[in-house]
C-alpha cells in the first residue's frame, strides 16, 4: 500500500470553509490466501506480506473497538492459538503508531519474534484450524451524516457520531497527516485553539480504544467550552 | 424501509447504505441459491431483497431446481467440504453439472452483479454471459476433503471474486476473496421485540414452565450442531441445577439427513419429560424469537459451523451465548466478555451452571452481547458490505474507495 493509497489520501480537505464534516469508514476484509501455523511461517508471512496486510493486522486492529489483552492480530494469535504468553506480551507492546513507515513496523515485528525464538526456541505448531490468516482490507470512506460549524456543535457530534467515524479521523488520520489527526488539525486551524488541539494530539492512540478516545476528546472539549462560557460571563 | 432501522442500527451504517444505493441505483443484483426455505442463506435472502428494492437497486433471487439425487449429492458435497469423508464418482459430478445446465436454460442469469450461493449452483458460471459474477460460499471449508474441494474450486476460480464468511474458510485461489460476516435482521419476526402476550403464547404452546430455568439450542437437526452433546451437557447440569432443555429446529429442503438425526436425538433423549424436542415448520420465526427470550441460557454447541447466526440472534435478545469454538462462532462471542466459547460437553455444562447460578453475570454479559451485535452483526452492515463489494469488483485492485 503506497501513501497515495492510504484511506483518504489525495482527497479534498474534509473541512472546507471551516466546518468539520465527519466522515466514516468501513473495512471490507480481503483474504490473501497466506497462512501460518508456527512461528517460522508467521515470520515468513510477515516478511512477504503486503504493506496493506501489515497495516491491517496492526493499526487496523484498533478498528475492532474491544482492545483488552492484545493490541494487534499477531499478538492475539500468539496468545490465543500458540498459547505463548511471553511472545504475546512482547508483540502487544509494539506501538504501530510510533512507526513512520510500515517497513519499520515490519522490522520490529520480525525482530521481536526472532528474539523470542532465539531465547525460547520455536513452540509447537497450532492445532488445525487455528492458523494465522493474512488479510488485507478495502476501505470505503463516506460522509457520516454529521457536521460541525463551531466547537459546541463539534462536541454534540462527537457524542453521537459512530465509533467508525472516530476511528477514521483519529486513527487513520495519522497516516494521512503524518502523525496528526483530523480533529486536532481542525481545532487548531479552523477554531484557532492550539492549546486544545495540543491536548487532543497528546492522546495516545495506542493506549485507548476508540470509545476511550471519544471520552477523552469530549472531556477536553467540554472543559474548553466551559472556560469560554465562564470568561464571557464575567 | 431503511428508515425503519433508525434508532436500531448505527447511524453510520444507514448513511453508507443510502450512499451506496444512490451509486448503484437501477443496477441489477441477482442471487442464486438452492432453497427458498430453511437454513441461513434463504433467510438472509428473504430479508435482503426488500432492502435492495428500498435502496433503488434491482435485486432478484432465483432458486435452482433439482431432483432428490441432486440434493443427495449436494448434501454429500456439503459434508465433504466441511471435512467428512464422502465417496464421489464421476457420474455424481456429471449429474451435478447436468442439473445446473438444465437450470441455466430456465433461469434468467442476466444481471450487473450475480451472487451464486454455495456449491450447489456453482457450475452456473459456465453459463455466464455478462456482468460481474461472485461466488458466495457460506460453509466452513477450512479442512475440506481435498478432491471434492478441488472440483468445486475448478468452478470457483472462474468467478471474478469469491466471498467467504470467515477468513479461515477462504480457499487459495487466484481471484480476490472477500470476507463478509453474516448478519441478522432486527426487524424480522425472528428478532423484533415481542409483547409479553406473544411470549406467553409460545410458552403455553410448547409447554415451557414459566417458573423453571430453560436451556435452549436452536438449530437444524444436524450432527455438526451436536444436539446429542447438548443433551449430555444438560444431564451433567441437571445433577446440580433444575432446568428444562429445549432443542428447536426446522427441516430444510436440501438436508435429507435431518430426519435421521432427529430420530437419533429423540432416541438419546429417552423420554425425559424435561427435554422438549421441537421440530418447527419453516417460518416459525416468531416462536423461535419467543423461545430465545424465554430461555435462561442459550447454547450453540456446534462442532462444525458455517457461521452460526443463531448466536447473534440470541445475543440480540440480550442473552450471552455458550458456543462451540467452531466456524464463525468465535467471531460473535468474545470469550468472557459477551459469552463463553467451549470445546467440550464438560465445558458447555460448566458454563451453563455458571450462568444458572449468576444472574448478575447473565445480565451484564447479555447487555454487552446486544451492543456487539448492534455494531457488527445487523443486516444493515451486511447489505453495506455486499454493495461495497459490487463497487470493489468494479474498482478492481483499489484498496480505498472514496464515496463523496
Amino acid at each position: 500500500m503506497s501513501s497515495e493509497d492510504m484511506p483518504g489520501a489525495g482527497k479534498p480537505d474534509p473541512n472546507p470553509g471551516g466546518r468539520f464534516e465527519f466522515r466514516e469508514c468501513r473495512k471490507i476484509i480481503r483474504a490473501t490466501g497466506k497462512k501460518a501455523g508456527n512461528l517460522a511461517e508467521l515470520m515468513e508471512g510477515i516478511r512477504t506480506a503486503s504493506e496493506g496486510s501489515i497495516y491491517h493486522h496492526t493499526q487496523e486492529y484498533f478498528f475492532k473497538g474491544h482492545i483488552i489483552e492484545y493490541t494487534n492480530d499477531f499478538a492475539e494469535w500468539a496468545g490465543r492459538a500458540l498459547e505463548e504468553r511471553v511472545l504475546s506480551e512482547n508483540l502487544s507492546n509494539i506501538d504501530p503508531f510510533r512507526h513512520k513507515s510500515v517497513e519499520s513496523l515490519r522490522g520490529e515485528l520480525l525482530n521481536s519474534i526472532a528474539a523470542y525464538r532465539e531465547k525460547f526456541g520455536s513452540p509447537r505448531r497450532v492445532l488445525p484450524g487455528e492458523e494465522f490468516h493474512f488479510q488485507e482490507s478495502v476501505t470505503i470512506v463516506f460522509p457520516a451524516g454529521f457536521r460541525a460549524l463551531n466547537l459546541a456543535e463539534f462536541l454534540m457530534a462527537m457524542r453521537f457520531v459512530g465509533s467508525q467515524s472516530i476511528y477514521y479521523h483519529f486513527y487513520e488520520g495519522r497516516r494521512r497527516l503524518e502523525g496528526m489527526d483530523d480533529f486536532s488539525k481542525w481545532i487548531e486551524k479552523a477554531m484557532g485553539l492550539p492549546a486544545l488541539a495540543a491536548k487532543i494530539r497528546a492522546i495516545d492512540p495506542f493506549m485507548h480504544s476508540i470509545e476511550g478516545v471519544r471520552d477523552q476528546i469530549v472531556k477536553f472539549v467540554e472543559e474548553a467550552l466551559r472556560e469560554e462560557i465562564e470568561v464571557s460571563s464575567i | 424501509m431503511i428508515s425503519q432501522y433508525r434508532g436500531i442500527a448505527p447511524k453510520g451504517q444507514l448513511e453508507l447504505l443510502k450512499i451506496l444505493g444512490d451509486k448503484l441505483a437501477g443496477r441489477t443484483i441477482l442471487n442464486v441459491n438452492s432453497t427458498r426455505a430453511g437454513g441461513g442463506v434463504a433467510e438472509l435472502l428473504h430479508r435482503i431483497m426488500p432492502m435492495l428494492a428500498a435502496l433503488g437497486v434491482d435485486g432478484r433471487w432465483e432458486v435452482i431446481e433439482g431432483d432428490d439425487r441432486f440434493f443427495d449429492i449436494t448434501k454429500k458435497m456439503h459434508n465433504a467440504l466441511q471435512g467428512n469423508e464422502e465417496h464421489f464418482t464421476e457420474e455424481m459430478w456429471d449429474h451435478h453439472a447436468w442439473i445446473n445446465g438444465r437450470n441455466a436454460e430456465n433461469l434468467d442469469l442476466e444481471a450487473d452483479f450475480v451472487f451464486i450461493h454455495d456449491p450447489q449452483p456453482v457450475p452456473l458460471i459456465r453459463y455466464k454471459k455478462d456482468g460481474h459474477w461472485i461466488w458466495r460460499c457460506h460453509i466452513d471449508m477450512s479442512a475440506p476433503q481435498r478432491d471434492v474441494a478441488a472440483r468445486v474450486m475448478d468452478y470457483a476460480r472462474r468467478y471474478e471474486a469469491a466471498v467467504f464468511s470467515v477468513a479461515k474458510f477462504a480457499l487459495q485461489m487466484p481471484i480476490p476473496e472477500f470476507i463478509v460476516l453474516p448478519s441478522i435482521d432486527p426487524l424480522s419476526d425472528k428478532n423484533r421485540e415481542l409483547t409479553a402476550a406473544e411470549i406467553e403464547e409460545t410458552a403455553r404452546k410448547f409447554d415451557i414452565p414459566p417458573d423453571r430455568p430453560m436451556v435452549l439450542q436452536v438449530s437444524r437437526f444436524d450432527r455438526f450442531k451436536d444436539p446429542v452433546g447438548v443433551i449430555k451437557a444438560y444431564r451433567m447440569v441437571k445433577k446440580y441445577n433444575d432446568c428444562v432443555l429445549v432443542l428447536a429446529g426446522s427441516p430444510a429442503r436440501d438436508d435429507p439427513e435431518g430426519e435421521a438425526v432427529l430420530a437419533e436425538v429423540q432416541n438419546f433423549a429417552d423420554g425425559d419429560p424435561d427435554i422438549r424436542i421441537l421440530l418447527l415448520p419453516p417460518f416459525s420465526d416468531k416462536e423461535i424469537n419467543a423461545l430465545q427470550r424465554l430461555a435462561t441460557v442459550i447454547l450453540q454447541k456446534s462442532v462444525r459451523e458455517g457461521f452460526g447466526l443463531t448466536v447473534s440472534e440470541a445475543m440480540w435478545k440480550g442473552k450471552p451465548v455458550i458456543g462451540g469454538a467452531a466456524g464463525g462462532i468465535p467471531h460473535q462471542i468474545v470469550h468472557g466478555v459477551n459469552g463463553f466459547l467451549v470445546y467440550s460437553v464438560e465445558g458447555a455444562a460448566f458454563r451453563t451452571r455458571q450462568y444458572l447460578n449468576n444472574d448478575e453475570m447473565l445480565k451484564r454479559m447479555g447487555g454487552v452481547a446486544r451492543e456487539h451485535v448492534r455494531n457488527n452483526f445487523l443486516i444493515t452492515r451486511q447489505v453495506g458490505d455486499y454493495l461495497s463489494i459490487c463497487l470493489g469488483v468494479e474498482n478492481a485492485g483499489s484498496p480505498v474507495i472514496d464515496i463523496f
